[in-house]
């Protein structure tokens, strides 16, 4: 009863924001277009908004408040295809710093709306057979440049982006799991059953950006945290992590933050220094995921 | 030279007591009133709570965990949460000598940070205080200068150039630090002192990637003492870099709309070749009725 | 030159009379047709529990997400490949004693196909989205390929069953006079208004010979493409580049084996053994023995190069099928479905009818398992441990609505076959007539 009536109320205020968007975008009035301090240039998109009497209107896109845009499915769903321009997103995981605390599992699952055994984000036990010791390794999806996932999509599902992230659309996922079987770096989950929390999340828009709702039946992967590196943060796991084991950035500014400490380092430098490497760099996938050898740490 | 002989004793005595005592001797920690009383030369920000933060845990989480989390390393005596009263409580002087000659298991850091470092520490510890204020001394009418600043990059010899002034004159001895700004956090480009004639050099490395022009977005920031400027930035003084989309070009992994032509042809060819017979042959099914009336 | 048609001299009349016999709807057939109508419904309930709770309700998991609906593709595709090598191959090199043989094998291949289809629709965990596939295709995604060539290997299999049919298609409608309305006017309207004359010849066996060409590259591609679904992968097990052939000789395997059991039925229940002799099952037998030695020597190559080499990842995956948890259904097929069977047919007492069916139906079950060796194991041993997933993930085991819905598939193939069986005749009188009438005038 309660959970009905918090869903009834955000979609209430939801209205009544789109409503004040949408009836002061139809005015047009030279306010509104003061008060958007980004561009308020008609970018030609039109989304249909409820208004706060009730009518459905049009109005363009970048007349609409943030807040309001991501209610729109179809805005979600270009904005989820175009990515971010001129970016392009790696990671950096230091093996040595990974102390298996699994926070980063645990925001990942939080975030995408997960069950305990699905994972975006696996941190992995492994042997090491030099020094028969383990190891400890989270594995996201590597984002390969060259992705063997998305080559065998039948429906353009799941794609590349132009900042590198391999997304996955749920809306047109016909579930027939060819890329879970291609993946070699088992980073492909599948929804078998219900997803978790269904009914709470039944009214939610659907974000290919955060790939919630879950939807039955089809395929769910790490994204990077898109909805997230969208507004300059970093992603869950990322910011989760109490080692200081994940950095993140932009392979073109050549920068890296660390989601711990957030310092800020050369790409590059982090790289070499740390005799950086690729998981399975033989099989030409290209990963956008590097790892520091897990070395005693020098702090 | 006395007093120094005098810490030493003092260390040495304390290091036997631990030893042999194993006790909490947080109260032993000599300080004279004069360190006690010292107060930051900088107004604590943002800025240095952050790279208070960064030091912090690189060098004290180890023993002292994450303030507020109380998840120190427990051992004798115990290293304590900095964000509790036992540290809140003390003042920004005893922070700050503490953790600059140490004691015991406490390690020395005054070899490890700069003054203005060990305040970011202080400052990152004070942040998680709500009800702190920072004391500020007395300035006897001195007014806190209002610096401003002109910015140039020189080619010749990778320098940022940076030129301070406070109220048309220019300022020596002020420190001027310069940051990228990249998408998740500010990386530190240099650090330099202004010289006489207010200006100040800072090393920039050529192998920077900027935009197609070379353009960064930077911040400098200047400071001397409880002034502080900072100022951004957006001009070219690194690699022109083209910033490729990752997917361009034609790849089996590319969409359906940019899939390699040969691929592309050979499938559509072969398909609609066969089913073009195919159709063929069912309309020239017709044949053989017709052959019935062709006989007749 | 032609032993394998009864020696017995038989006239026109006779042959339309024993081979026409078989088109009827007696009771016995309503009774077989109820009882697989009943089955059927059975195992579509699991189906509708599967579109109401999910693909859960299968053991697939993560890391065994492709199980025995996709062996069981595999395995159907592999049989309808038959219909390819008997009528097509062995047609245009003009062996005789195959020509009774040729819709049977027709017959095989069109039901093994589009069953094939359908099994496909049941793996996925959005069927009602399967209109994505033509609408947002990506012609780089082996599935389309694969969509692509078994729709056109249907079509043209059925066209290959229909078009030598029509002169038997008009005896039906000239000479069934007491059956229902309806069948008759399907006669009629199938005949195309066939009447014999020496043009419609022409124009028959015309087609008949393109379409004989065009099935050999595109019953070699559904194959080929089915096994480039794991080749294409960058899985150790999967990742070979021989698996085009292995699959296809692989496939001869199991459609000989279904053609064999498929013409002992026939033989037995419509009195056939005139025309389907023990000379025709012991010819089958010598072809199996030929597959079947290929298909050995691919399974060979299949194991000893990358147990020899022994990458790290080749290793364990080989390791797993000839020591490991596999080990026991891999020697089982092996040497119970393949290599056993394959030493038997040599002897020919084993080449009788009997016999040779029952050796066909252990190879075709082993054809089965086979398929699950190949899909079900490189899944099981992933590059990166399996960790943090519930135990049972460690495994796969088919739930009972898997099976049940795999059942179903086997059930549509007998439905389909047993109902075109009772409506046309299941061989080709015209071509035995005209086969008798040539052996008459060389005596």
């Amino acid at each position: 009863m309660s959970k009905a009536n918090k869903n009834d109320n955000s979609r209430r205020n939801f209205l009544q924001k789109l409503g004040i968007a949408g009836a002061s975008a139809v005015a047009g009035s030279a306010l509104l277009l003061q008060g958007c301090n980004n561009s308020n240039k008609a970018s030609g998109n039109k989304v249909k908004v409820l208004t706060a009497d009730n009518k459905l209107v049009e109005v363009d896109v970048a007349h609409l408040q943030p807040g309001d845009k991501i209610k729109d499915l179809e805005y979600l769903q270009d904005r989820g295809r175009e990515g971010i321009p001129g970016k392009k997103f790696v990671m950096v995981v230091d093996l040595a710093k990974c102390k298996n605390a699994r926070k980063c599992m645990k925001a990942c699952q939080s975030a995408h709306q997960l069950k305990p055994e699905m994972h975006h984000i696996n941190v992995l036990e492994m042997d090491d057979p030099v020094r028969h010791t383990s190891y400890y390794m989270p594995k996201p999806c590597q984002h390969c440049d060259n992705p063997p996932c998305v080559s065998v999509c039948p429906v353009d599902a799941t794609f590349k982006r132009q900042d590198g992230i391999v997304l996955i659309d749920n809306e047109r996922c016909i579930g027939c799991r060819f890329c879970v079987a291609a993946c070699p770096y088992s980073a492909r989950s599948f929804n078998w059953t219900e997803p978790k929390d269904a009914e709470e999340f039944a009214e939610v828009t659907y974000d290919m950006e955060l790939n919630v709702p879950q939807k039955k039946g089809t395929v769910t992967k790490c994204a990077f945290s898109a909805d997230r590196l969208r507004v300059g943060k970093l992603p869950y796991c990322v910011s989760a992590c109490p080692n200081g084991v994940y950095y993140f950035g932009d392979a073109n500014e050549d920068l890296v933050t660390n989601g711990t400490t957030k310092k800020t380092v050369r790409l590059s430098a982090l790289l070499d220094e740390n005799a950086a490497y690729t998981l399975m760099p033989e099989l030409g996938t290209k990963p956008s995921v590097y790892y520091l050898p897990p070395r005693q740490s020098k702090g | 030279m006395k007093n120094y002989k005098h810490y030493r004793l003092i260390i040495l005595f304390c290091l036997c007591f631990l030893a042999v005592a194993n006790v909490n001797a947080q109260s032993d920690w000599q300080l004279t009133a004069k360190e006690n009383e010292s107060l930051s030369p900088f107004l604590f920000d943002d800025d240095m709570i952050l790279e208070g933060k960064i030091s912090y845990e690189n060098s004290c989480t180890s023993c002292h965990g994450m303030p507020g989390q109380a998840d120190y390393t427990p051992m004798a005596p115990s290293p304590g949460d900095p964000a509790s009263d036992q540290f809140q409580l003390q003042s920004d002087g005893a922070l700050f000598h503490k953790i600059k000659t140490g004691r015991g298991t406490m390690p020395k850091f005054e070899d490890v940070f700069a003054d203005d470092e060990t305040w970011n520490l202080v400052a990152f510890i004070r942040s998680f205080n709500e009800n702190y204020k920072q004391p500020v001394p007395d300035l006897g009418g001195i007014e806190i200068p209002e610096y401003s600043m002109k910015l140039a990059f020189d080619e010749n010899i990778d320098k940022l150039v940076v030129k301070v002034f406070a109220k048309e004159l220019p300022q020596s001895d002020v420190s001027v630090s310069a940051f990228v700004k990249g998408s998740f956090g500010k990386y530190l480009i240099g650090k330099a002192q202004t010289d006489e004639l207010g200006i100040a050099y800072v090393d920039v490395d050529p192998t920077l990637p900027g935009d197609a022009e070379g353009k960064l977005d930077i911040m400098v920031k200047v400071t001397k003492g409880y002034g502080l400027a900072k100022m951004n930035a957006n001009m070219i003084m690194a690699k022109p870099t083209v910033r490729k989309s990752a997917i361009e070009g034609r790849h089996i992994w590319s969409n359906d709309k940019n899939a390699p032509i040969w691929l592309k042809v050979s499938f559509f060819i072969t398909i609609f070749g066969v089913w073009l017979v195919l159709f063929f042959i069912v309309i020239g099914l017709r044949g053989i009725n017709k052959a019935n009336k062709e006989e007749e | 030159m032609n032993d394998t048609i009864t020696k017995e001299n038989l006239n026109d009349d006779q042959i339309d009379q024993d081979l026409l016999k078989n088109v009827n709807w007696g009771n016995k057939f309503k009774l077989w047709l109820a009882f697989l109508s009943v089955s059927l419904i059975i195992c579509l309930y699991f189906y509708y529990q599967q579109l109401q709770h999910g693909l859960g309700v299968t053991g697939l998991h993560d890391y065994v997400s492709w199980g025995i609906y996709i062996s069981n593709f595999v395995f159907f595709v592999a049989t309808s490949l038959i219909g390819m090598l008997i009528s097509s191959v062995l047609g245009l090199m003009n062996v005789h004693w195959v020509k009774p043989l040729a819709r049977i094998a027709e017959l095989v291949a069109v039901a093994f196909a589009i069953v094939a289809g359908l099994i496909i629709i049941t793996d996925m965990g959005r069927p009602d989205r399967l209109l994505n596939v033509f609408m947002h295709g990506r012609v780089q995604s082996p599935i389309v390929w694969d969509i692509a060539v078994i729709v056109t290997y249907v079509a043209i299999s059925v066209l290959l069953l229909y078009i030598p049919l029509l002169p038997d298609i008009a005896l039906c409608r000239d000479k069934l006079k007491n059956v229902p309305k309806w069948q008759q006017k399907m006669y009629k309207i199938l005949a195309l208004g066939w009447s014999g004359k020496t043009r419609q010849f022409k124009i028959m066996n015309n087609y008949t010979r393109i379409l004989l060409i065009l099935i050999i590259p595109i019953a070699l591609s559904i194959h080929t493409v089915t096994s480039w679904l794991f080749a294409m992968t960058l899985r150790s097990g999967w990742d070979s580049p021989i698996f085009g052939p292995y699959f296809v000789s692989g496939a001869f395997v199991a459609g000989c084996a279904a053609v064999i059991i498929t013409m002992f039925f026939f033989q037995r229940n419509f009195k056939l053994q005139k025309y389907i002799t023990t000379d025709h099952f012991d010819r089958m037998g010598k072809l199996l023995v030929l597959v079947a030695l290929v298909y050995v020597y691919f399974n060979i190559n299949e194991i000893i190069v990358p147990g020899y080499k022994a990458n790290t990842a080749d290793a364990k995956h080989v390791d797993e099928m000839l020591y490991g948890h596999e080990s026991l259904m891999f020697w089982l097929v092996q040497l119970g479905g393949l290599v056993i069977p394959f030493l038997l047919i040599l002897f020919k007492p084993m080449r009788k009818p009997l016999p040779l069916t029952l050796i066909s139906i252990v190879v075709l079950a082993g054809a089965w398992f086979k398929r699950v060796l190949i899909v079900v194991p490189t899944q099981l041993s992933p590059y990166y441990p399996i960790q943090n997933v519930p135990e049972k993930w460690n495994h796969y085991s088919p739930t009972v609505p898997e099976i049940a819905i795999t059942l179903a598939s086997f059930i549509l193939v007998l439905i389909i076959m047993t109902v075109l069986a009772k409506l046309f005749p299941v061989i080709s009188i015209w071509e035995v007539k005209e086969e008798m009438n040539h052996n008459k005038e060389l005596a």
